[in-house]
């Protein structure tokens, strides 16, 4: 009988908020872990559960693999009840893990362009992309752009470690306290033109509203998109049917897929945007 | 610390199904079985109760599916499941590998709809038993009616009786005034076991958004906070029928496990407590086999139904 998997104890090496609201959590680890790909996810929750019971779905941030234990960091925006609770952990704090889980980007097709589209907190997976990218396709020399867009410049978390890495980096903000006063979609699409359309691959994390835009550009332009979905979710193995997303099927008909399982990463093509409500 | 498994006898009987031990997963709570087998070895289970099946696919509810609310979560996933034809072809075989009982959750829109699910199961190799959910409160057409109607509940029961030669496990909604005449009135109609409790209705709201947290409105609660009414219903119910009651209902660990078995349920399901941790299951089971090594008794059926109660016999 293989070894089973199980729920990891962790601890809290630090809990930093970077801006208001937004936290860097991280998170020591024993090796059985494994090593996350860029894309996959974690179900994390504080070891002191008191009436929560669910871990949270986080995309990896970032992980340093070691000797005798691992870290993983994760990226995390205060949005409920669950994060409030992580956000209060402190340094020396037990929390519980399970993964690394999911699907993650497909990165085996070399492109010479790639395109990383982050919105908000979705720029977590897009670092650690980032940072599979540069270190196992350094000799391949990708042209690699980042389009970033936040509320504020200061949720634009992260940007100066990705900016070396990156031939452009194309920033947009809501309130025009940086770059370009608008959505991330919209420079984008400025550019779209120019790429080429079989050696280009488009990465992208974000907000359900730039999700459905960049789907809008696309559906002119033949660029493979792979983007990074979000949903509530309680199992994170698949089995409680929650993180539905709404694709295409077979049939043309509506089907489910699990975000857990199926993705987190998906074809931005597959997505069935619901006309009424503009959701997936 | 390796209990020894010889010192302890942990079989229970569902009707003609024998179990190895009395814990098993909630239907809806462990996929079709594939999904936690790399958490838990499903050898080591007293049965496997699939996500629930009807006669064509569905394709479930539009997210946001599930909340979570204090000490539970709500759901309202609504029955999405592959079919039982597609269960039969694709899933079923996965489980020839393990020596583990699989019991089928089934359900339909119609009575026809119950008889003719039961039947496909019944011809398939490797259904060990069929469990009938009357109860799940979140298809507007689906088993809340069944389940909520002495006559109607009695009706499917036979209907899926007379289509099987399976053990027949009729899952109970505690949506009910008198969940003990409704189980009286199943037991009637031919079940050889009950469960309980399914999920109770539930509903939450964004009230910064003021809308519902579920795209359905209102959900099937579970977890923790339903434990209480589901060990009073269990304990209404053992004391009304003969036939064996199976127990569920926000288990989380071997304690609360033994309040179910004691209050006189003969085996119990792992639900909800499986998200929390994929390996809930196994570590009920372990918990009470050391509850019983601990009370020096060395069989499980001294714990069933052993509840003391002042005055009573």
């Amino acid at each position: 009988m293989p070894e089973k998997k199980a729920l990891l104890a962790g601890r809290v090496v630090s809990n930093r908020e970077i801006v208001q609201g937004h936290l860097v959590m991280t998170i020591r680890l024993p090796r059985a872990f494994g090593e996350p790909l860029p894309g996959q996810f974690v179900m994390l929750r504080p070891k002191e559960r008191g009436a929560l019971l669910l871990g949270r779905p986080f995309s990896v941030y970032d992980f340093q693999p070691g000797r005798r234990s691992v870290t993983l960091g994760i990226l995390y925006r205060v949005a409920g009840e669950g994060t409030r609770a992580l956000s209060l952990r402190r340094r020396g704090d037990d929390v519980e893990i399970l993964g690394p889980l999911g699907r993650p980007f497909d990165v085996s097709r070399h492109s010479g362009n790639i395109v990383l589209v982050a919105g908000g907190i979705g720029i977590a997976p897009i670092r650690f992309l980032l940072e599979h990218l540069r270190k196992n396709h350094a000799e391949a020399r990708s042209r690699i752009s980042l389009y970033a867009g936040a509320k504020t410049a200061s949720a634009l978390i992260g940007l100066e470690a990705l900016e070396p890495f990156c031939k452009d980096v194309h920033v947009c903000t809501d309130d025009c306290s940086m770059g370009h006063h608008g959505l991330v979609t919209e420079p984008l699409e400025k550019n779209l033109g120019s790429f080429p359309a079989d050696d280009t691959t488009v990465y992208a994390c974000g907000p359900v509203g730039m999700i459905r835009e960049l789907a809008g550009l696309l559906r002119d332009h033949p660029v493979p998109c792979q983007v990074s979905l979000e949903e509530r979710m309680a199992c994170g193995v698949g089995a409680c049917l929650g993180c539905a997303v709404a694709v295409r099927g077979p049939d043309g008909g509506r089907q489910y897929r699990r975000v857990c399982r199926e993705g987190p990463v998906f074809d931005i093509r597959e997505i069935l945007w619901d006309e009424g409500t503009g959701e997936a | 610390m390796m209990t020894d498994p010889v010192l302890k006898k942990m079989d229970v009987a569902i009707g003609t199904l024998k179990l190895k031990n009395p814990v098993m997963t909630a239907s809806g709570t462990f996929g079709y079985g594939e999904e936690y087998a790399p958490y838990v070895d499903l050898n080591r289970l007293g049965a496997v109760v699939v996500k629930g099946l009807s006669l064509e696919p569905r394709a479930g509810n539009p997210p946001p599916r599930i909340m979570e609310t204090p000490c539970g979560m709500l759901n309202a996933v609504g029955l999405q499941n592959i079919g039982v034809k597609a269960f039969i072809r694709e899933k079923l075989p996965f489980f020839r590998d393990y020596d583990v009982a699989v019991i089928a959750n089934i359900f339909g829109e119609s009575v026809e709809e119950y008889g003719s699910v039961a039947a496909l199961l019944s011809r398939a190799d490797g259904v060990h038993a069929l469990e009938v959910n009357i109860s799940c409160p979140n298809v507007k057409r689906g088993g809340v009616a069944f389940g909520t109607n002495p006559d109607m509940a009695a009706e499917v029961t036979r209907t899926v009786k007379a289509s099987t030669d399976l053990p027949v496990i009729v899952k109970l909604t505690p949506n009910v005034t008198d969940i003990a005449g409704i189980a009286a009135s199943v037991e009637a109609a031919g079940a050889d076991a009950l469960s309980l409790i399914n999920t109770l209705t539930g509903m939450s709201v964004d009230i910064e958004r003021r809308v519902p947290h579920l795209r359905n409105v209102t959900g099937g609660l579970s977890g923790p906070a339903i434990r209480p009414i589901a060990l009073r219903m269990v304990w209404q119910v053992v004391r009304r029928v003969s036939i064996p009651v199976i127990g569920l209902g926000g288990i989380m660990t071997a304690r609360d496990a033994l309040e179910f078995l004691i209050v006189g349920a003969r085996a119990v399901q792992v639900g909800t407590a499986q998200f929390v941790n994929p390996r809930a299951c196994m570590d009920v089971l372990a918990g009470i086999e050391t509850y019983l090594e601990r009370h020096r008794i060395g069989d499980i059926h001294d714990v069933i139904g052993a509840l003391k109660i002042e005055g009573e016999p």
